[in-house]
Formats: C-alpha cells, sequence, structure tokens
C-alpha cells in the first residue's frame, strides 16, 4: 500500500517575500493517520495545506521546489496536477467561509450539492449524502436557508460540509474550527474522528491545542521550517495605553432591544443589558445566537427594530454612525468588512484622521501619536508600509483592531477578536484589554472561547436564540 | 454584513412565475440577443415596435413598475445623448431653431433620439432579463450547454458584478462611517466621499474574484467533463420553439442589414 501523501524537500517562496514561506519540508502521512501542523501564525501551515490539495502554484502562485506526492493520482506531483487529477481524492477546508461559498446558490441544500455536481455524482444519491453529512455537523436545520443569511460560524459548518460531502479519501484542513463556537468545534472533532477511524487521511493544520491533541501525530513548523519542540514563548510583556488619559468609560445600556432583519429574521428578542463605564465584559454564545447583530446595534451599524441603546444615558437614536463612532469602536469579526486602504499606516489613521477632520480630536502630532500608540499595542509597528491584503488573516484582525484603538474609545467593541490567532495573538488581545480597561474604557467583545472570556473578562453574557440567557445552558 | 450579502446570490431578480419568469435562461439571452441587434441593425421606425413588445412582456410579468423605477438610471445619458446631438450633430444642416450661438438641427434631432432609443430599448431588455433570472440558473444553463467553465464563470460574474460591487461598497462604507467618516451633508460633500471609495471597492472585486476561485476550485468547478445536475433549470416546448424562432429572427435581421448596405 502506497504512502497517501509524501512531501520530499518542499520549498514555497512567494512573489515578493524575501524569505521561502516553506524551507525543505519533508512530510509523510500514513493511510488513515491524523497528522496535525502546529506552528505560529507566518510559520507555514498553510502553504503546507494549500500544495498538499494542489493549489500551490497552480491557483495561489508561487515558486516551488520538491515533490508533493499524493497516492492514487499514480504517483503525479500534485504541485503540477491537473485540476481533475485530485478532485475527489484531496479536499481542502479553508477557516474563512467567504473563499468557500460560491456565492451564486440560494440554499445550503444546493451549495453542498454543487461538489457532488462536479464529480458528476447521479442526483438521485445527492440528498442521501448531503443529508447525511448536514445531520453530522448539527446543520440539518439551515438546509433550506440562503447561505449569505448565515452566521459566520454557521457559515464555516456549511463550508466543511460541502467538501465532506465530496467524500475525499485525503481531507486537508486550515483551522477549520477556528470561526466554531464550542457545540460546532465539538461537531467538526467528532466528524473528524468517524473520518479518520473510517480511513480517512487527514492533514490538520491547527492553533487550538484541543484538536492538535486529537490528532496521532503532530510536526511543528517555525519560520518555514519542521522544528523538534515548541520554542519557549518569551516571557509575556504587559501592555498600556498611555495616550489621551483620564478619559472617562461610557457606560451602556441596552433597553428591551429586538431587531429583525429584512428578510424576516429575528435576531435579537427584548434584550436587556447594563455595562458600567470602564466594565470588561464578553458576549459567548452559539454561532447565529445574535451576538454580532448586538454589538452591532452600539454603533448604529443596525438599529433596534424595538427598544433603545443608550450612551452614559443619552439615547442614540437618530445619531449616526460617524459621531457615535467618536465614542464606540467597533472591530468588525472579518477584517476583510473592515481594511480598506492600502498600507497597515494608513488604515490606523483612518479613524483619528477622520475624527480630526470633524473637530473633535486634535492635531497631527496627536493623531500620529495615537497611530502609533494602535501599532504599538498590536505589536505591527514593523509592518507599517505593507499593504494589509499581503499580511495573513490573523494579522489583518489585529490591523483591525489597530485601527479601532487609534480613535482612542471610550467604549472598545470587539466582535471574536481571539479567532484565528495563535497563542501569543490570543495573549495580546487579552492584554489589549487589560490595558484598555486600566485606561478606563469600557470594553466589550464577542467570543466563543470560554477560557478567553473568563480569564480577561469580569462578566460573562450568554447569549441564545436571540435572547439573553442568565446561565449558560449546558454543554451539548 | 448580513441582510446586504443576500443581494449578492439573487442581484437584481425580482421572485415571480410570470411567462418571462418561466423561460429557459438561454431563451431569454436569444431574446436579449434579439432586441441588441434588431435596436441597431433595423430602421429606425422598428425601434417603435421594440419599445411596445417590450412594455408589453413588462406589464405581463408584473414588472411594469419596478422597470420605471430602473429607468433613473440610464436618464441622464439618454438625455444627454439628445441634447448634445441636437445642439451639435456634425451632420446637422437644416436649422429649426437658433438659440443665440447654438442652432438646433433636425439631423441632430433625430440621431440623438435615434440613438437614445436604441439604449433604451436595450436597457430595458437587459433589465428585464436581470429581473427575472437567477444567475445560478444561467450558470447551469449555460454549462449544461457545454458552454465552457470559464466563459460561464465570466458570464455569470458579469451579471452578479454591480450586485456584488454594490454590496462590498456598503461594506466598506459602514466600515469608515464606524471609524468617523462623515457621509451627510452637501451633494458635493458627499460626491467627494464616493471618491476615495472607488479604489478599494475595486480592490475589494478582485479580492472577491480571488476568493471566489479558491472556492469553486475547491469543489472541482470545471476541472472535469460529465457534470451532473442536481436541480434542472426548466426547459419546455416552448422554449425551444422559441429559440429557433429567435435564431432564425436574428440571422434575419443580420442579413437584410448587409443586403442593405449593398444598395
Amino acid at each position: 500500500m502506497r504512502t497517501p501523501i509524501r512531501v520530499e524537500a518542499l520549498t514555497i517562496r512567494y512573489p515578493g517575500r524575501p524569505l521561502p514561506s516553506l524551507d525543505d519540508v519533508s512530510i509523510t502521512v500514513e493511510r488513515g493517520e491524523r497528522l496535525g501542523i502546529a506552528g505560529r501564525t507566518g510559520a507555514g501551515k498553510s502553504s503546507l495545506a494549500l500544495a498538499v490539495a494542489g493549489f500551490i502554484p497552480r491557483v495561489v502562485r508561487a515558486s516551488v521546489a520538491g515533490r508533493v506526492l499524493i497516492d492514487g493520482t499514480g504517483g503525479t506531483d500534485a504541485m503540477k496536477a491537473a485540476p481533475g487529477d485530485l478532485l475527489g481524492r484531496v479536499g481542502i477546508v479553508f477557516s474563512s467561509p467567504s473563499s468557500q461559498l460560491s456565492g451564486s446558490k440560494l440554499t445550503v441544500r444546493e451549495e453542498l450539492a454543487f461538489g457532488l455536481e462536479n464529480l458528476g455524482i447521479p442526483p438521485s444519491q445527492m440528498d442521501g449524502r448531503i443529508d447525511a453529512v448536514m445531520e453530522r455537523l448539527g446543520i440539518s436545520h439551515l438546509a433550506e436557508r440562503e447561505p449569505s443569511s448565515l452566521s459566520g460560524g454557521e457559515q464555516q459548518r456549511v463550508a466543511i460540509a460541502s467538501i465532506v460531502t465530496m467524500g475525499p479519501e485525503i481531507l486537508v484542513l486550515d483551522e477549520p474550527a477556528a470561526e466554531l463556537d464550542p457545540t460546532g468545534a465539538a461537531a467538526v472533532a467528532a466528524l473528524l474522528d468517524d473520518l479518520a477511524a473510517a480511513g480517512t487521511t487527514i492533514l490538520h493544520a491547527e492553533h487550538d491545542p484541543v484538536a492538535l491533541g486529537a490528532c496521532d501525530r503532530v510536526v511543528l513548523l517555525e519560520a518555514g521550517r519542521i522544528v523538534p519542540a515548541m520554542a519557549s514563548l518569551p516571557p509575556c510583556e504587559s501592555l498600556a495605553w498611555t495616550v489621551g488619559p483620564g478619559r472617562q468609560g461610557t457606560a451602556v445600556t441596552i433597553e428591551h432591544v429586538s431587531h429583525r432583519y429584512p428578510n424576516g429574521i429575528e435576531a435579537l428578542r427584548d434584550i436587556s443589558l447594563k455595562i458600567s463605564a470602564g466594565e470588561a465584559v464578553a458576549i459567548v454564545g452559539a454561532n447565529g445566537s445574535g451576538k454580532t447583530t448586538l454589538v452591532k446595534q452600539l454603533n448604529g451599524l443596525l438599529r433596534p427594530t424595538h427598544g433603545r441603546v443608550l450612551l452614559d444615558d443619552a439615547p442614540t437614536d437618530g445619531i449616526p454612525v460617524n459621531r457615535l463612532a467618536a465614542t464606540v469602536g467597533f472591530a468588525f469579526q472579518d477584517p476583510g468588512d473592515q481594511l480598506f486602504e492600502r498600507s497597515v499606516e494608513r488604515e490606523v489613521s483612518f479613524g483619528p484622521r477622520q475624527l480630526g477632520r470633524s473637530g473633535t480630536e486634535g492635531s497631527a502630532a496627536e493623531i500620529s501619536a495615537l497611530v502609533e500608540a494602535a501599532l504599538s499595542m498590536t505589536g505591527l509597528t514593523g509592518e507599517r508600509e505593507v499593504n494589509p491584503y499581503d499580511l495573513d488573516r490573523s494579522r489583518r484582525k489585529l490591523v483591525a483592531l489597530a485601527g479601532v484603538l487609534a480613535m482612542d474609545p471610550a467604549v472598545l467593541v470587539l466582535d471574536e477578536p481571539a479567532t484565528g490567532q495563535d497563542r501569543d495573538g490570543i495573549e495580546r488581545v487579552g492584554l489589549i484589554v487589560r490595558a484598555m480597561q486600566a485606561a478606563g474604557r469600557t470594553v466589550i467583545a464577542i467570543t466563543h472561547d470560554m477560557a478567553f472570556a473568563t480569564r480577561w473578562f469580569d462578566r460573562v453574557v450568554v447569549m441564545h436564540e436571540g435572547r439573553l440567557v442568565d446561565h449558560p445552558p449546558p454543554a451539548a | 454584513m448580513r441582510g446586504i450579502a443576500t443581494d449578492v446570490a439573487t442581484g437584481y431578480y425580482i421572485a415571480g412565475s410570470s411567462r418571462l419568469h418561466r423561460r429557459n435562461p438561454l431563451t431569454k439571452l436569444l431574446g436579449l440577443l434579439f432586441v441588441l441587434v434588431a435596436a441597431f441593425l433595423l430602421p429606425a421606425l422598428s425601434l417603435a415596435v421594440l419599445a411596445a413588445l417590450l412594455a408589453g412582456v413588462a406589464i405581463s410579468a408584473g414588472l411594469a413598475g419596478a422597470l420605471l423605477g430602473s429607468l433613473r438610471i440610464p436618464s441622464v445619458l439618454v438625455v444627454s445623448i439628445v441634447v448634445v446631438n441636437t445642439l451639435f450633430f456634425p451632420g446637422g444642416r437644416d436649422v429649426m431653431l437658433e438659440v443665440g450661438p447654438l442652432s438646433i438641427t433636425q439631423q441632430g434631432l433625430t440621431f440623438g433620439l435615434v440613438s437614445a432609443g436604441r439604449l433604451l430599448v436595450v436597457f430595458v431588455a437587459s433589465v428585464l432579463f436581470l429581473f427575472t433570472t437567477l444567475a445560478d440558473d444561467l450558470l447551469e444553463t449555460l454549462v449544461a450547454r457545454g458552454v465552457s467553465h470559464r466563459i460561464a464563470f465570466v458570464v455569470q460574474s458579469a451579471v452578479q458584478l454591480i450586485p456584488r460591487m454594490r454590496h462590498r461598497a456598503a461594506g466598506i462604507l459602514a466600515a469608515q462611517q464606524a471609524r468617523g467618516l462623515s457621509v451627510s451633508g452637501s451633494l458635493v460633500r458627499r460626491l467627494r466621499v464616493l471618491v476615495p471609495l472607488v479604489g478599494p471597492v475595486l480592490l475589494a472585486s478582485l479580492v472577491d474574484v480571488r476568493e471566489r476561485t479558491l472556492a469553486l476550485e475547491a469543489r472541482g468547478f470545471g476541472a472535469r467533463p460529465g457534470r451532473t445536475a442536481y436541480r434542472v433549470v426548466p426547459d419546455s416546448g416552448l422554449d425551444r420553439v422559441l429559440r429557433v424562432t429567435l435564431i432564425v429572427a436574428i440571422l434575419a435581421v443580420i442579413v437584410s442589414a448587409v443586403a442593405g448596405l449593398g444598395r
């Protein structure tokens, strides 16, 4: 029996980068084996995944050396394979749903059928395969929903289902559960257990120690090379927000807020919540429970259908988003929704420049001090000239966070700030929360990472199906 | 951005079950091609017939209101074509009216009206096509007909281009507002807001295409022949008759135009 994945002396170099992303890496994965690929952000995990799935260099341009041999394709090199050679044999799942959904299908069911159509599966067999995978991932109830109307975590489970339905012998995963709530992550973990037991070969790039623990073997990458063991982390630095001291936090009051989307989905049902000035509150809950919809009410990106939001006892109704922005800073879950400038520095300075223009903030010197402080807090000082689109997703999220910090908001709202970050990144986000709170700011963050929530926040509130629940529902 | 994203999959589609809605996308595509060819190659009087035909189709499909609403998009262009040609048409000889240094010529007015009419008729036909055709049905039909996957993808992307860009622009504008950008005020001020949007929206569109490419690659779109279809786009006997008729009509228009040139 031949080895399903054999990577030989693989080197990958992206155009315009001084250092190779992977440097002379060799690995083998046996049939039915589950190999974890660990390493920090930028260590080369995604490049390895893309090469094994045949995406490098055909779809993602890069210069390559070495070979990636995939069994079942007559020993052909995945990096030289034609599109059809690996189809149905190797499936790849990415971490963010935006690059995995077709964007034109009207129901989840049709989205899942799309891959089967391309494989040439007879239509009579499709529903059976689709239903089986949806049930294993706990998304049967989403079958007739429109994919774009789902929450990020729900979309990600659809994306995973869309590849697993195709029944690949080799499954390549690049942080598939980064956007998932604990229930969703558990469903994915159980599915991977089943697939591995049934003989699927799995290559799984991951930060999450629990997911890595489920692997038969873990290989650690650092700066594009395989290294023997996790190098010890640098001692945790502490961060402090020193610009604009003495500014007081603002209390946030949510009064009987409901929100109904134009498509009729009722995402919030009569929510009331008081957050004191200077408090750090984490909002947890399942994907699709209404967390993002709730925090978007705070800066006016969405408006309550009923009820109201008050900042320090002043109602926000009718105040435009850009004026609320002077008080409430909002970092989006998907950095793609937030970033638009051509360099990190321009991106980070956009907010303070706008506030300066409307006269609420000070001079160019003050703006530059804010930008420097935000870059230093997020560890991006060295990346100021880089185009945000050239950074990986976890660092793009830090750019988005820096862009909000630079506005020095009295209320900092973070939508899933820790997802997709490695251990250092999560630590840094936690330290930023603590530093902002120490400087008197109110911090409100959505997270599905319970450990992160309890470690860095004063209070954890739980959302379930558009409502706040007093006690978290028992874990599924 | 939930809610707005819903636009992209459906595009300009207005749900309905009229005869026009139920036509196969390929039939409608040929109808659109016929209108395009007829509007530009047949004598100007045929524009009136085409316009009446399209109006009838729009009313029977219950889309008259939506169609009228969409007409404000080309209105500025149509009016300016008429005005500019009426005043400055190079072949203008018969002066109808003189206003200061400007003279309105009969040839200019005619040329302006005909050009604007052609544009309008083609615009209306395109809008009716977009109102009644799902981008996904179009893609499936083209692929099932053996059109190359690349071309089908390009056609579908073209149909979805404006909804996608609008979705991206709305997202970027929301992000800019969330960081203090003011979008209210005078017309000039609002226009100044739009200018810095152009670069990011174009960049985001490129990123969009890249992301969709990854998505379609991972699912093996076009990787292999023998694709099957989960949902079959309906195609009736009436559609087949209409398609043959339309092809004959298109050829007839082209032949008559070529013959007319020879005279």
